[in-house]
């Protein structure tokens, strides 16, 4: 047997853990004898546990550079092979997205849209431009209104308007 | 039917409606052909706009973005030699090559009118077969509907990129995460750990746009900071007359662009596979058929001409499962099922016995977006040629401000909000397993339609599967969608190089 491709045998991994947690969430639901509502996620269940082993064991059979000459994605294929890969972006990316909406409702859309909007224009700051501040925050301020305004007046769309709902 | 597409055309003929198609045809066209936003989003993200009209406009400024998004990919495939979409990958074979040249404006204006003739076609073929298919579709019961439900998802998620065995185990995700909520036929809560906002199961939207847009964005974080974004050429407009190329020319492609409508048709009726793949297949038989076949890749307008027409033909034949049995052949379709349903129109074949006005508005506002596109793709140019420069670190996070604004919209409530977050991490996990996110979109919406078409059908065969396989029409689906999986196992443990793999390489 070759060494196991690590990143399919992850992915498998996941894939099973995903189903089976599904498995046992499906042996919960109420249920009567013969078909009920709980067959079809049963049946799904047990599916989804299968194709997930058969990606474990598929992570085993092929080797790493047979697993990729396989299963050419053609996304990936377009992309330059020298990509730098940032997780510490994705994670600040994913904190603001996180902060944004978890404060959208208490101090409301006008203004986080525009603190949102500033501090992820300069998290993706590219690392060879400059971070243009006061450009950054102009385009934040008038896409916020124009989103709050246009949705208000035009499409009838109430967004919260949080601690400014006493102004507006 | 005359009768009634003159009442369609009299519907789209308001300045209300035509103003909301010119504005749909150009934001499409931008999110076209801006590589990295897609037609699905455009669609995704306008509709929240839309709940407030009335479903002629709604539906007509959905078309519209459709239209425009479809043929958008062709600006940047030729300008950036990016496809703005993978339905125009094979565009950027000839066209870049051709842009090189000097000849850029000729590829755009090839691209354009063929990206027009091939929509107008699949239209006109749309507006002849569905009606029929509809007829058909008629006699279907739950047995016939489950059976297609399956056959299609079992296509996409097979014919979708990377393993099969992934693309199943997507499908299936799909079905069961469609499967939180209250249950058909018997009402009991599944899966909604006491959140009464998910007895309706997780909105069809905030799964899109989460699974598309959001998760677009965390992707771009990944590496974004060090992309280089390509700077698109300007091309200059002075002495171009017509649409920049010659009527021999154009007449010199017709076999062409009619055999690649053709294939673009029929590969676009299929579910699973649409423009992405048809383009392909067209150029590749372009080449083969033409007598001047060694100057492609390098040049030749009839690689332009065969993905654009192909890619564009499928416009009308993914319409064609939607409005006949409600069911969606890609993600974009899938979106504006979406749409159709929050209008309250119910797609199958009685769409064409109770709502025949509104279906010919919707054949009306296919062809006059269509004609919309034709002139603004063109002498709009550079206009679009300009947003393919607005930075992405600009573009994206004003692109998930309007996914939140969509996902709450829906229906004034943040708990759809963290659902976009949830999918959103999803489809990130998904591009980072190598996993396509179209059969998980697909089984999501056709999940709810297999479960509830199995139960009646074993309702009423007592409990017995084989019900299933004895209907002739319904066997046939589920014994295709068996094969099929035969098939897809038999040629992977037989490596050989398909015409498309090759092509991609290259």
């Amino acid at each position: 047997m070759n060494t196991p491709n690590k990143k399919e045998l992850i992915i498998g991994i996941a894939m099973l853990a995903a189903s089976l947690a599904y498995l046992v969430m499906a042996q919960q639901l109420p249920g009567h004898a013969g078909i009920d509502a709980a067959t079809v996620p049963k049946l799904l269940a047990g599916f989804l546990s299968l194709l997930g082993l058969m990606q474990v064991i598929s992570a085993f059979a092929r080797p790493k550079a047979a697993a990729e000459a396989a299963s050419p994605v053609p996304t990936e294929a377009e992309e330059p092979a020298t990509e730098i890969v940032e997780p510490k972006t994705v994670i600040k990316t994913l904190g603001l997205i996180l902060g944004y909406m978890a404060l959208l409702g208490p101090v409301g859309f006008p203004i986080m849209t525009v603190i949102y909007l500033y501090l992820q224009f300069l998290v993706l700051t590219p690392v060879n431009q400059k971070a243009r501040h006061l450009t950054y925050l102009l385009i934040a301020v008038i896409c916020s209104a124009l989103i709050f305004l246009l949705f208000r007046e035009a499409f009838d769309l109430l967004l919260p308007a949080g601690l400014l709902n006493d102004y507006i | 039917m005359l009768e009634l597409l003159q009442q369609g055309f009299g519907a789209v003929f308001s300045l209300n409606i035509l103003m909301l198609m010119a504005v749909g045809v150009a934001v499409g066209i931008v999110f076209g052909a801006v590589p990295g936003l897609s037609a699905t989003m455009a669609v995704a993200l306008c509709l929240p706009l839309t709940f407030t009209m009335g479903p002629q406009a709604g539906l007509s400024l959905l078309v519209a973005l459709f239209i425009g998004a479809t043929s958008g990919g062709l600006i940047s495939a030729i300008l950036l030699k990016i496809p703005g979409t993978p339905s125009s990958i094979a565009t950027v074979f000839d066209g870049g090559p051709l842009m090189e040249q000097g000849q850029g404006v000729k590829a755009l204006g090839v691209g354009i009118v063929f990206s027009f003739l091939g929509t107008i076609f699949s239209i006109v073929a749309l507006m002849f077969i569905a009606p029929q298919l509809a007829k058909v579709a008629l006699s279907f019961g739950p047995h016939e509907y489950f059976a297609i439900a399956v056959f299609s998802l079992t296509l996409i998620a097979t014919l979708s990129a990377g393993s099969m065995v992934k693309g199943l185990f997507a499908g299936t995700l799909g079905i069961a995460v469609s499967t939180v909520g209250i249950a058909p036929v018997e009402a009991v809560r599944r899966f909604t750990f006491g959140f009464s906002e998910l007895n309706g199961g997780f909105s069809m939207l905030t799964v899109m746009i989460g699974m598309f847009a959001v998760a677009e964005i965390i992707k771009l974080a990944e590496s974004g900071r060090h992309a280089v974004q390509g700077k698109a050429r300007s091309v200059s407009m002075k002495n171009i007359r017509g649409f920049g190329f010659s009527l021999k020319e154009f007449r010199e492609q017709l076999p062409n662009a009619g055999r690649s409508g053709l294939i673009g048709l029929g590969i676009g009726i299929l579910p699973g596979i649409g423009a992405g793949t048809s383009n392909l297949v067209s150029y590749i038989i372009a080449k083969k058929r033409a007598k001047d076949g060694h100057t492609y890749g390098k040049g030749n307008i009839g690689g332009v001409v065969a993905s654009e027409t192909a890619n564009n033909a499928g416009v009308g034949g993914a319409m064609m499962p939607l409005m006949t049995l409600g069911i969606p052949g890609d993600t974009v379709t899938a979106i504006m099922l979406g749409g159709f349903l929050i209008h309250g129109i119910q797609p199958g074949p009685l769409l064409f016995i109770s709502q025949g006005p509104l279906v010919y508005t919707i054949f009306a506002a296919l062809i006059v977006a269509t004609c919309m596109m034709l002139f603004m793709e063109f002498y709009g140019l550079r206009l679009f040629i300009k947003l393919l420069d607005v930075p992405k670190h600009i573009l994206l996070p004003i692109i998930l401000v309007l996914c939140v604004v969509g996902a709450f919209g829906l229906s004034s409530r943040l708990f759809d909000v963290w659902s976009i977050l949830l999918f959103g991490l999803l489809g990130y996990a998904f591009v980072k397993a190598g996993m396509p996110a179209a059969p998980f979109i697909i089984g999501f919406i056709l999940g709810p339609m297999a479960e509830t078409n199995l139960r009646r059908g074993l309702m009423l065969s007592d409990n017995s599967f084989a019900a299933f396989f004895t209907n002739p029409i319904a066997g046939t689906f589920l014994g295709l969608a068996l094969a099929f999986v035969l098939w897809q196992v038999f040629s992977a443990l037989r490596p050989k190089p398909s015409a498309i793999n090759q092509i991609l390489r290259t």
